[in-house]
């Protein structure tokens, strides 16, 4: 008995939420998606982070069932989308990276539609759609027509359609790339919360510090291939060994600019929160400020440009370009 | 296909509602309104004025023989005619004027099914159709009353209009699934509806001369003549899909006139009759036909006698061939339409991006 358990216990990834092996995509001559092998776990928020290009969309078409894979495997929720599209809509909610809505229609409206549309039951719809709208903080706009809304409003709107249906996956393309501070720390929390309740959640964005945020996970991709996948926390590290900007600020500039032109740094970009640094090692990094401090330049800040995510980001999609 | 009820309703009613918010179709409806009015206000004054009179010695007697009948006619094929003009703007953006807007994906991602999308769109720009031909009615009724045409006339010619109109509008919609931009299929519709309505009839007018035949024949007792004889019954096949004819052919028969001496006439009174006999015509040997026009007509080889038919006898419809033919290349259109909003999609239009 005991045995069976263990022999039970799933080799691989099966109780994924998303599981892509090798998947391939390409339309006529370009090579979307190049094998991209990549797990998103149940109850927590994966990053899928790349440049321009690099294929986040069309693996995210193919996980919502729209687009199929030329070559390789989908399993979302334990199902193939080729076999069983419609088993993979159930679970699933994807907001796209374009925010086509219907602009004849009012807020509320809009989502009931969808509810009806994921067969919700009247009572379901009555009970879900405002609280819903409460939750994406659109419920003093449920009268209003869509095309009133700002982009902000339509993401949040977008956001609501992607979860009417209580999905177990989620996928949201760039979710967060026109809202402000504050509904970017809802967006944030509101995942944090998803997650915790077991859902598995894909976000790609490019907003960097953002997802250091909210994402547990990271996977890096670039022309059409993942070229890795880390926790991030382990994120730190990968920064390390690689060349990143630096940003230096002193009480005086100008010995500031004396001391680094005795080094032969000259010409670094001075914007309002300091000097910006050729990239360089952590090693050289700290070299750098112990000499500085050493000839006296009261230094009032000196730290790498960007988060540990971005740095791993860039050091991570170099090759790529 | 799993098409379901409960999906097709709620995309019906969904566009329906959209297409009503719009606003334009106030216009659309407006000036159909319009045009309708001041089309029939013309043509019965028309009619009404070329009605005989004759002063009998005493007074001007007028001739209150009916105008119905004409007027009816006049009438169907022009509401026909704007209702070809208006159905393929009715579907022919509603896949990829969805797909350019981004709404298309958001769609396919729920539980409704591709058949669902595709029959509740075709639905619901059918329907704007339908009420526009519903505006028609009134005028239709005015005709009516003049006399001459039976409700049932009317009713199977409208109904016949409300198919067609279906056909034009899952035409177009197959096309705005075919094309990516919804400029291309909105040409597209309009070059097909074309196709049907005109396209037919040039088509047919050229295969028929290809069929000419030099032919002696014996007209009368000793009269030779020399003569083209054209094989119309090989080739009118291709004006049955023709709307118009379709409607003509469908439209019940006028009863026929007699004449004083208790002899039937031709009427001329009604133009869908006269389009029905053209038509019809046409589905036999040109030969058969000329027997009753030129007394009698003996055709090569001589001494062979042509049975000459009851020209009174009209040779079968040809609209259930053209109708049937049209109904199949709307169901084909909406066919083609699923396949089209099938996903997971393997292949992309080009140029097409999916969101
Ligand atoms: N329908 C299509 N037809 C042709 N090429 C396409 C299509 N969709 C995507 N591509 C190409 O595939 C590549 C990947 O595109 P994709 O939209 O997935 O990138 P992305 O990572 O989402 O980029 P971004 O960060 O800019 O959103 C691009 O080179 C793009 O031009
Ligand atoms: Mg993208």
């Amino acid at each position: 008995m005991i045995e069976d358990a263990e022999l039970a216990e799933p080799p691989s990834h099966g109780d994924a939420g998303i599981v892509a092996e090798n998947v391939t995509r390409s339309f006529g001559t370009v090579w979307a998606v190049r094998g991209m092998s990549l797990v998103v776990p149940y109850g927590r928020v994966t990053a899928l982070v790349g440049p321009n290009g690099a294929g986040k969309t069309t693996l995210m078409l193919m996980l919502a069932t729209l687009l199929s894979p030329t070559a390789g495997r989908l399993r979302i929720a334990g199902v193939d989308p080729a076999e069983d599209p419609v088993a993979v809509r159930r679970v699933t909610g994807w907001m796209p990276d374009t925010l086509g809505m219907y602009d004849q229609l009012r807020v509320r409206e809009y989502l009931d539609f969808f509810a009806d549309a994921h067969r919700l039951s009247k009572a379901d719809r009555v009970r879900a759609v405002p609280s819903l709208l409460a939750t994406v903080r659109l419920a003093e706009y449920a009268e209003a027509p869509v095309h009133v809304l700002s982009r902000g409003q339509k993401q949040r709107l977008a956001l609501a359609r992607a979860l009417i249906h209580q999905p177990r996956v989620l996928l949201l393309d760039e979710p967060a790339s026109g809202l402000d501070p504050r509904s970017r720390v809802e967006l944030r929390d509101l995942l944090r919360r998803l997650a915790a309740d077991g859902v598995a959640v894909l976000v790609s964005s490019h907003i960097l510090s953002e997802l250091a945020e909210m994402a547990d996970r990271a996977v890096f991709v670039s022309a059409g291939q993942v070229v890795a996948s880390r926790e991030l926390s382990e994120l730190a590290a990968i920064g390390a060994g690689h060349q990143v900007g630096w940003r230096i600020r002193a009480r005086d500039p100008q010995a500031l600019q004396t001391v680094l032109a005795e080094r032969g740094l000259t010409g670094g970009t001075l914007t309002p929160a300091g000097l910006e640094l050729p990239p360089m090692t952590e090693d050289e990094a700290s070299d750098l400020l112990a000499a500085v401090v050493g000839a006296g330049v009261r230094v009032l800040a000196f730290g790498p440009v960007g988060s540990p995510l971005e740095s791993a980001y860039l050091a991570l999609t170099e090759e790529g370009r | 296909m799993n098409a379901s009820l409960r999906g097709i309703r709620l995309v019906a009613a969904h566009e329906f509602r959209m297409r009503l918010r719009t606003g334009r179709w106030k216009w659309l409806l407006g000036g159909f309104t319009l045009t309708m009015l001041a089309f029939t206000w013309i043509l019965h004054a028309a009619l009404d004025s070329s009605r005989g009179s004759y002063y009998n010695g005493v007074t001007i007697v007028r001739d209150h023989s009916s105008i119905g009948p004409q007027m009816f006619g006049v009438l169907m094929l022009f509401v026909l005619g704007l209702m070809l003009i208006i159905s393929p703007a009715l579907t022919s953006q509603s896949v990829n004027g969805d797909r350019e807007r981004g709404t298309l994906a958001t769609l396919q991602v729920t539980l409704l099914s591709p058949a669902d999308i595709a029959i509740g769109k075709l639905l619901a720009g059918w329907s704007v159709g339908l009420v526009a031909l519903g505006l028609s009615v009134p005028f239709v009724v005015w005709s009516l009353i003049e006399g001459g045409v039976g409700v049932l006339s009317a009713l199977v010619t409208l109904a016949v209009v409300a198919l067609l109109i279906g056909v034009i509008c899952a035409l177009a919609q197959a096309l705005s699934a075919l094309t990516s931009r919804s400029i291309s299929s909105g040409m597209l519709s309009y070059v097909v509806t074309a196709a049907l309505a005109l396209g037919t009839v040039i088509v047919y007018f050229m295969a028929l001369s290809l069929t000419a035949e030099q032919r002696t024949a014996r007209v009368g007792a000793d009269y030779l003549s020399e003569g083209t004889l054209h094989h119309p019954e090989d080739v009118w096949w291709l004006l049955a899909p023709n709307p118009f004819v379709v409607l003509a052919d469908a439209a019940p028969a006028l009863p026929p006139l007699r004449a004083d001496n208790g002899a039937f006439v031709e009427r001329s009174d009604d133009p869908l009759g006269s389009l029905r006999r053209t038509v019809r015509d046409a589905t036999r040997p040109e030969d058969v036909v000329t027997c009753y026009n030129s007394g009698y007509t003996e055709l090569d080889p001589p001494g062979s006698v042509p049975s000459c038919r009851d020209p009174f006898v009209e040779p079968p419809p040809v609209w259930p061939w053209g109708l049937g033919f049209d109904v199949l290349l709307g169901v084909g259109a909406v066919t083609v339409t699923i396949r089209r909003l099938r996903t997971p999609a393997t292949r992309l239009g080009r140029g097409v991006r999916v969101a």
